[in-house]
């Protein structure tokens, strides 16, 4: 055991350099207002005070209500499709899962653009409206459009999840269920959802994180004035250069995600306290 | 099985250096996106047997932050205000002009400017207006001839592209509204603020980037706020697009190319500058991005040919009312930053 023990050593040693410095330098980013070069530090809370301005407040809730949208839609397609594939055989659901994967090879920024070439006013869909006869639909740089690509990229982080906890379901819950009396939907909601919990909240909390963070996917699909945290802070680092300021963001984010993550964790051990 | 590894890694580890001893001379070259005709680069390279690792940024501002967070770079290409910029920090060094035979042949009227009056540091790389690319068969000619207010006529809502860019966008602002686009008068970005705040509310425009380009050669919308170099380009695709410089003034700017401080190869660093302003080179890169030669000989022959009848390539120069970009304070530029992050949020 002891052996094991040391070959965590390198990998502390790499995310302290890795994660814990960086995250410390941003924290002095944020609570001081001296310029990018960290020569003569003064401290301040302007940054923070600065974000209870109703322009950037507004840009928060708009980014808190897209990434609920966005959870809320990958939920219900997302458990729809890992309860489907669970049904199968084990080898056929292997496949099925690598066939969920697939899309994640690619790189991300592929797949927007693919989107970028679908729904653009002379693209695939409104070429096809066109020899229809019906008359386009603009969709490109809408919420609509910025929504579907989000769910696109982020499904399968909802998909893996909740299909390895109901996979590793024992069946003989539901087969107890029915033998009580329980119809379908009862035995769905009162037994095979509620085991599926953790990875359903698993689910939950990944979407939510890459949802509420992202910035590339804003920015191609709905435009420079679709800003959301992820481009607010994109914005104070490369083009306004801010440091102070984008660093104050990026710390309320985190801080964010993370009540959001301890939220989900209390439910967690709140449904396993029940059994 | 361990043997196996540490052969490997010696293995690995000599061909690395052996990789090293035969390093060729190179140049780090950091340009905007889309700018240059990249079988250029590998011409250079084959000419004077060297590497040249070529860089794009897709704002000035951009490039800033990453030259000044310590990547280093040889010849970067930047815009008259960064330049001066950088000039004025103390990032560049002084270009050595008997080492450009092709100097000589450079348009006299876009030299001596403001940022760099004694043409020390910048060499032109390419020059240009800001303007209005707009689809004759929808606008009319009245409505186009309102110079920058067109952008608030409610008739074309949801038919604009703006152009993501701090600065550009409050120089439109400021030229509608009459004031100069280098105004440190809080009052009048105050004012230039509302302009596009108003515009934003009342047209609901999308702000891109170079999306522009392919959006407008395929005519997604009627009116696009382009640079003269893309609007010939765009123009060059698809003819139903006109391009217009409003009365009210516009910004005149010309990219130049430096070389950094601490570039490791000056000798090259300056070949490669010469090299882009050879004939034949210029001519090329000119007519592959659309954008207007600095080499007087080029510009004409380009004019008169690839882009005969094509207004854009062909900047308006000595406009009253035209003005280039100087450096900004730091105080107004964090001013006009949070404004225009404001605009954009709405």
């Amino acid at each position: 055991m002891k052996y094991f023990k040391n070959l965590v050593k390198p990998y502390v040693l790499w995310s302290s350099v890795m994660i814990i410095i960086p995250l410390f330098v941003m924290l002095l980013y944020a609570v001081t207002n001296s310029g990018n070069s960290l020569v003569n530090i003064q401290f301040t809370f302007e940054n923070f005070k600065r974000f209870a301005e109703p322009v950037y407040l507004n840009v928060f809730v708009k980014s808190l209500k897209l990434g609920i949208i966005t959870v809320a839609i990958c939920l219900v397609v997302g458990y729809t499709l890992a309860y489907i594939i669970a049904q199968f055989k084990e080898r056929t659901q292997t496949v099925l899962i690598l066939l969920v994967t697939i899309p994640m090879w690619i790189n991300m920024l592929l797949r927007t653009y693919a989107w970028i070439s679908i729904l653009s006013d002379n693209g695939i869909i409104n070429t096809f409206l066109e020899k229809l006869g019906l008359s386009p639909i603009s969709m490109m740089y809408t919420d609509f459009a910025v929504m579907i690509g989000q769910i696109c990229d982020f499904l399968p982080y909802m998909i893996i999840p909740i299909h390895t906890s109901l996979s590793k379901m024992d069946k003989s819950y539901t087969e107890a269920a029915y033998d009580l009396g329980a119809n379908p939907v009862q035995t769905f909601f009162k037994v095979t959802f509620k085991l599926s919990i953790p990875g359903v909240l698993n689910g939950v909390i990944m979407v939510f994180l890459l949802s509420i963070s992202t910035f590339v996917i804003p920015k191609l699909l709905g435009g420079g004035q679709y800003v959301l945290m992820g481009n607010l802070i994109e914005n104070q680092f490369i083009s306004v250069g801010d440091w102070n300021f984008g660093s104050a963001i990026s710390i309320l984010l985190a801080s964010i995600i993370l009540l959001a993550i301890r939220w989900m964790k209390k439910i967690d051990t709140g449904e396993n306290s029940q059994k | 099985m361990k043997k196996v590894i540490s052969l490997i890694i010696c293995g690995v580890l000599i061909l690395g250096l052996v990789g090293c001893g035969e390093e060729k001379p190179s140049i780090k070259v950091y340009n905007a996106g889309e700018y240059i005709d990249t079988s250029l680069i590998s011409d250079f390279e084959r000419e004077n047997d060297c590497r040249v690792i070529y860089e794009t940024f897709d704002s000035n501002e951009s490039m800033y932050t990453k030259v000044m967070s310590g990547e280093k770079y040889d010849v970067i290409i930047p815009s008259d205000y960064m330049i001066e910029r950088l000039i004025k920090e103390g990032f560049l060094q002084e270009i050595d002009k008997t080492q450009i035979s092709n100097y000589e042949k450079l348009i006299p009227g876009i030299l001596s400017k403001d940022f760099d009056p004694e043409n020390k540091y910048a060499v032109p790389y390419f020059w240009g207006s800001v303007g209005i690319l707009y689809d004759k068969t929808v606008v009319s000619e009245e409505d186009i001839n309102a110079g920058w207010e067109i952008l608030k006529n409610p008739k074309y809502k949801d038919d604009i592209y703006m152009y993501d860019s701090e600065r550009d966008s409050f120089m439109i602002a400021l030229k509608a509204l009459g004031y100069s686009l280098n105004t440190d008068d809080k009052s009048e970005l105050d004012k230039a603020y509302e302009w596009l705040v108003e515009q934003n509310e009342i047209m609901n425009p999308v702000y891109v980037g170079d999306e522009v380009i392919d959006n407008m050669i395929s005519g997604n919308k009627s009116i696009a706020i382009v640079y003269s170099g893309d609007a010939a380009y765009i123009m060059s695709e698809n003819e139903n697009l006109e391009y217009f410089e409003p009365e009210e003034g516009t910004n005149i700017w010309v990219d130049g190319m430096v070389v950094t401080k601490d570039c490791a190869d000056v000798e090259l660093s300056h070949k490669f500058i010469d090299f882009m302003l050879d004939a034949e080179n210029a001519f090329k890169n000119s007519e592959a991005v659309g954008y207007t030669s600095s080499v007087q000989e080029v510009f004409e022959e380009v004019r008169d040919t690839i882009y005969n009848d094509n207004s854009a390539y062909v900047p308006r120069q000595g406009g009253a009312k035209d003005e280039y970009f100087r450096y900004q304070d730091a105080e107004t530029k964090k001013y006009c930053a949070e404004l225009w992050t404001k605009v954009k949020s709405q």
